[in-house]
């Protein structure tokens, strides 16, 4: 692959301005999708992304280009000083970040680095293999991305990551399970369990059921829980969002909010996640409390949103990419903590009477200010009875205020799951979330869908 | 890039490829964002490679290089050949016979949007932000943009394709907050504003400080409006809200690679099915809905697709019932109707998927005011909040900025935090008017999602108001 440091620091230097930084991202990865049972759409992608910005008499321009020949740094040079020359100088503009200490977080491993296309087509049919009688869909992707940001100030920070995950939709005529599973190391790969798990959740969803719109009790798996904190976060656990008055936090920080059960955090620094050792500005990345012990303790913050606040906030290393810096500081790594139940089992018994929900499908915020989410579910609902695990019912449509549905939490699994929550839109960059299970005493059902299957 | 891309395709072919083709793509944006008065976003980015699509033994294989040179142009090739092997196919997949040999296409456009300056893009930005500026509003913004996208397609059989693809847009957001009511508002659209292909003059033309005070009005009053209520209602719709209905209950379920569940694993399939070709009933009889590639300054206006399949307008749903699919063209030589066409990839690191290109509600008769006649008890929605439907695009929940009561055939007081949902046959079904062409108009988005790893394509849609009966309103948490 390309030497990233080396890139960064030829844009670097070559910038024209009184200052610059430079993030060069570069991936290559491949994604072996299947459909039916078959390979259908095996991608592989090599690129490598300089952006560069530079700041002329208070004036920021951003350019960027996958060009990384003389010829390309040039252009790339000209371009951010004439988007430089074209802004307006930026009151409160904290600079760029001084070189410090980096933590250490390795989220990079050799075997996941050596998976080539014959390795990855071979996982994808390791997970193909697995299914029993329904047809199976999804992908099994690895990829190594490698991230170098440098400065004018000195700052040079560098990363090596990977990742690799399997993903399955085992689908029928009037049946669907699902199953995913993410990993930096090659050790954490398993393609045909995850098929496995995948098909034997939609054998158990055949004559599928409805039930009434209202709230139920509700226990969801991992996979669930993760889209929606992930949902949440982009209003309720921002900067911007607290600063602006969409987040749920706004006018609560220091207040008990949901059940003491529950602790959310963004921790790139667990090697459980998809480790990462600093920001799109090379900040040092932190492990942000956000909501302890159902107490809302904090959001996460970039230079840019912390100068604006004042009043003593700092970054916590979550700067976005230069070019999305209108949206402000982002969850990278939202991790929410284990409880004390050992198995999905018990969390039916704490949930006697309710739903059992596998995955959502299609989120979208009604409300930030009120963190309300609606959405489907999807590839396995169940309805419990006495406790256990009943009769499969249609996807439903759920409405829900993520705040109420953490209010009252009868358990937390004790296991965490990383959840993939890359769609690989843009460039790789691979983030997750750790997550446990969890049983809730409301998940409100707003309508209902189709029987599960193709 | 013609002559890489015929490279690639020679290299292909010569390493066992039955089919390949090969896209070189030189693409630039601009993008401008202020907030609050400030300057948030002045960006000038570009990228550029060539993508190689094989078939191998049955088998596609994908694979691209950011180097547009001849050894670029081979490493792609013969790593896209060996995916294909590596990955393994069922069998010999079929396309239907290509229509074109040669031909370009290139946007018209009276102004282009790289030759205004950045400074005058951020200066527009600054001038509709500070006309946004009102007590309630706590947080204004403004953005533009600009893209252009060269590109050339050769294949295996015969095609020879070189576009260049202009387009721009712009938009304005108001977000008001008061005692912890937050709502917004948006011009031209939500999410993004409106984009469409061609010069600066559509951006212009859009009029953003001219329309900036009543946004911010409108985001001001939200903070005092009712919440809209519970109730099973006659829904007038406006055309931005109508133009995301049709794009996600009729563009995603009409794409055949859905039907065949190809997208199952991400983006979901479809409730239709092939043999419901020709005879579902989609909708009432006022329901037209017609797919075009060639409208001017759609997104989705191209001369030739990905594949080399030239641009064309088809009918999609006719008086409610489905006659065409999209498709490409191993999806309309597998249902044996269709000649492909909506093949579409992001970029040149991307394997072309069946996309929207521009999809449009076809206008009725009669205006606005007529809508709002006929309705004695209902509500009026406009500019979408929020999206939600399911995998099969069956059962919908959409919410809207803003909406009114309808009292007696007029306009009644103001209502936040609107929704309505409902199940995608049934809700066409209750479709009883659809405004004429004068109140029709298109409006282009840039995050349609799609594909594993994503893609986002830029489509276009066209609407009028419409009105619907027996419409569940006001979900609530």
């Amino acid at each position: 692959m390309t030497d990233v440091r080396e890139v960064a620091a030829q844009a670097v230097r070559a910038a024209d301005g009184d200052e610059a930084d430079v993030l060069v991202l570069s991936e290559r990865s491949g994604l072996a999708r299947f459909a039916s049972s078959e390979v259908h759409q095996p991608t592989l992608i090599e690129n490598c992304v300089v952006t560069l910005r530079v700041i002329r008499d208070g004036k920021i321009g951003t350019a960027s280009t996958n060009r990384i020949d003389e010829e390309g740094l040039r252009g790339l040079v000209r371009r951010a000083g004439e988007a430089a020359d074209s802004a307006v100088a930026e009151e409160g503009f904290p600079g760029l970040a001084e070189p410090q200490a980096l933590p250490d977080a390795d989220g990079y491993d050799e075997g996941v680095a050596a998976i080539g296309p014959e390795e990855q087509a071979r996982h994808a049919r390791a997970a193909i293999d697995a299914g029993s009688s329904v047809e199976l869909f999804g992908f099994f992707t690895s990829g190594v991305t490698e991230a170098a940001v440098a400065s004018t100030t000195g700052l040079e920070a560098h990363q090596r990551m990977t990742d690799a995950t399997t993903l399955v939709v085992a689908s029928g005529e009037r049946a669907s399970g699902y199953a995913t599973q993410t990993s930096w190391s090659a050790d954490g790969i398993d393609a045909a369990a995850v098929g496995r798990e995948a098909s034997e959740k939609a054998a158990r969803t055949r004559d599928a059921k409805t039930i009434d719109p209202a709230p139920y009790r509700a226990v969801l798996e991992p996979y669930a829980l993760a889209d929606l904190i992930g949902y949440f976060s982009f209003d309720g656990f921002s900067a911007n969002g607290l600063l602006e008055g969409r987040s749920y936090l706004a006018g609560r920080l220091g207040e008990k909010i949901v059940d003491e059960k529950v602790s959310i955090s963004d921790d790139a620094l667990d090697p459980r996640g998809l480790p990462k050792r600093f920001d799109f500005e090379g900040v040092p990345k932190q492990r942000v409390p956000l909501i302890e012990n159902g107490v809302a303790k904090g959001v996460v913050w970039d230079r840019t949103s912390a100068a604006r606040a004042g009043e003593g906030h700092e970054t916590t290393g979550h700067a976005p990419p230069h070019v999305y810096r209108q949206y402000g500081p982002l969850t990278f790594a939202l991790s929410v903590a284990g409880g004390e139940v050992d198995s999905l089992d018990e969390l039916c018994e704490l949930v006697g009477d309710g739903i059992y929900v596998t995955r959502l499908h299609y989120l979208g915020v009604v409300d930030p200010r009120e963190g309300v989410i609606t959405g489907m579910t999807r590839d396995g609902t169940f309805r419990i009875r006495d406790g256990k695990v009943a009769e499969p019912l249609v996807n439903l449509r759920f409405t829900v205020s993520v705040p109420q549905l953490l209010e009252d939490v009868p358990g937390l699994g004790r296991e965490t799951t990383l959840v993939n929550a890359s769609d690989f839109y843009g460039e790789r960059y691979p983030i997750g979330t750790l997550v446990p299970a969890i049983a809730t005493a409301r998940f409100n059902i707003t309508g209902v869908g189709s029987e599960p299957g193709l | 890039m013609r002559e890489l891309c015929r490279a690639a395709v020679d290299a292909a072919v010569g390493a066992g490829a039955s089919y390949a083709d090969a896209r070189a793509v030189v693409r630039r944006a601009q993008g401008v964002s202020t907030k609050n008065g400030r300057v948030e976003n002045v960006s000038d980015t570009e990228t550029e490679g060539i993508g190689v699509r094989v078939l191998v033994a049955g088998a596609w294989g994908f694979a691209c290089d950011r180097r547009l040179d001849e050894a670029g142009a081979r490493d792609a090739a013969l790593r896209a050949c060996a995916f294909a092997r590596a990955s393994g196919g069922r069998g010999d997949k079929a396309l239907v016979p290509p229509a074109a040999t040669s031909g370009t296409y290139r946007t018209q456009f009276e102004v282009d949007p790289f030759a205004v300056s950045l400074g005058d893009k951020v200066a527009l930005c600054l001038r509709a932000e500070a006309a946004l500026k009102h007590d309630d509003v706590k947080v204004t913004e403004a953005f533009v943009r600009a893209q252009r996208e060269r590109k050339a397609l050769f294949t295996s059989d015969g095609a020879e394709i070189e576009q260049e693809l202009v387009e721009c847009g712009a938009g304005i957001d108001a977000l008001a907050l008061s005692d912890g009511v937050f709502q917004i508002r948006s011009y031209p659209s939500a999410h993004g504003g409106s984009s469409q292909q061609g010069g600066w003059e559509y951006v212009e033309g859009l009029g953003l400080e001219r329309e900036a005070p009543r946004v911010a009005e409108q985001a001001a009053a939200l903070l005092r409006a009712d919440v809209c209520p519970s109730s099973v209602t006659t829904v007038v719709i406006d055309a931005e809200q109508m133009e995301l209905q049709v794009h996600e209950s009729v563009g995603h379920p009409i794409e055949l690679d859905r039907v065949y569940g190809t997208e199952a694993a991400y983006a979901g399939t479809s409730f239709l099915k092939p043999a419901d070709l020709g005879s579902l009933r989609y909708g009432s009889e006022r329901m037209n809905v017609t797919a075009d590639s060639t409208t001017p300054g759609g997104l989705g206006t191209f001369g030739f697709d990905d594949e080399g399949v030239p641009a064309r307008r088809e009918p999609i749903v006719v008086e409610g019932v489905l006659r065409n699919f999209l498709t490409s063209r191993e999806t309309a030589e597998r249902i044996g109707v269709g000649a492909g066409g909506s093949m579409r990839a992001d970029g040149w690191n991307r394997m072309p998927l069946v996309r929207m290109t521009n999809l449009h509600l076809e206008p009725g008769e009669g205006s606005f005011e007529d809508l709002l006649a006929d309705v004695d008890d209902g509500i009026y929605l406009e500019t979408n909040k929020s999206w939600s439907i399911d995998d099969k695009r069956l059962n919908f929940q959409f919410g809207t900025q803003i909406a009114w009561k309808i009292e007696n055939g007029k306009l009644g007081r103001m209502l936040r935090d609107a929704t309505y949902t409902g199940i995608t046959p049934e809700f066409w079904g209750s479709l009883d008017a659809v405004a004429g062409p004068e109140a029709w108009k298109m409006q282009g988005l840039t995050n349609c999602g799609k594909g594993q790893p994503g893609q986002a394509a830029h489509v276009s849609h066209g609407a009028s108001p419409a009105r619907f009966r027996n419409v569940q309103v006001g979900v609530k948490a």
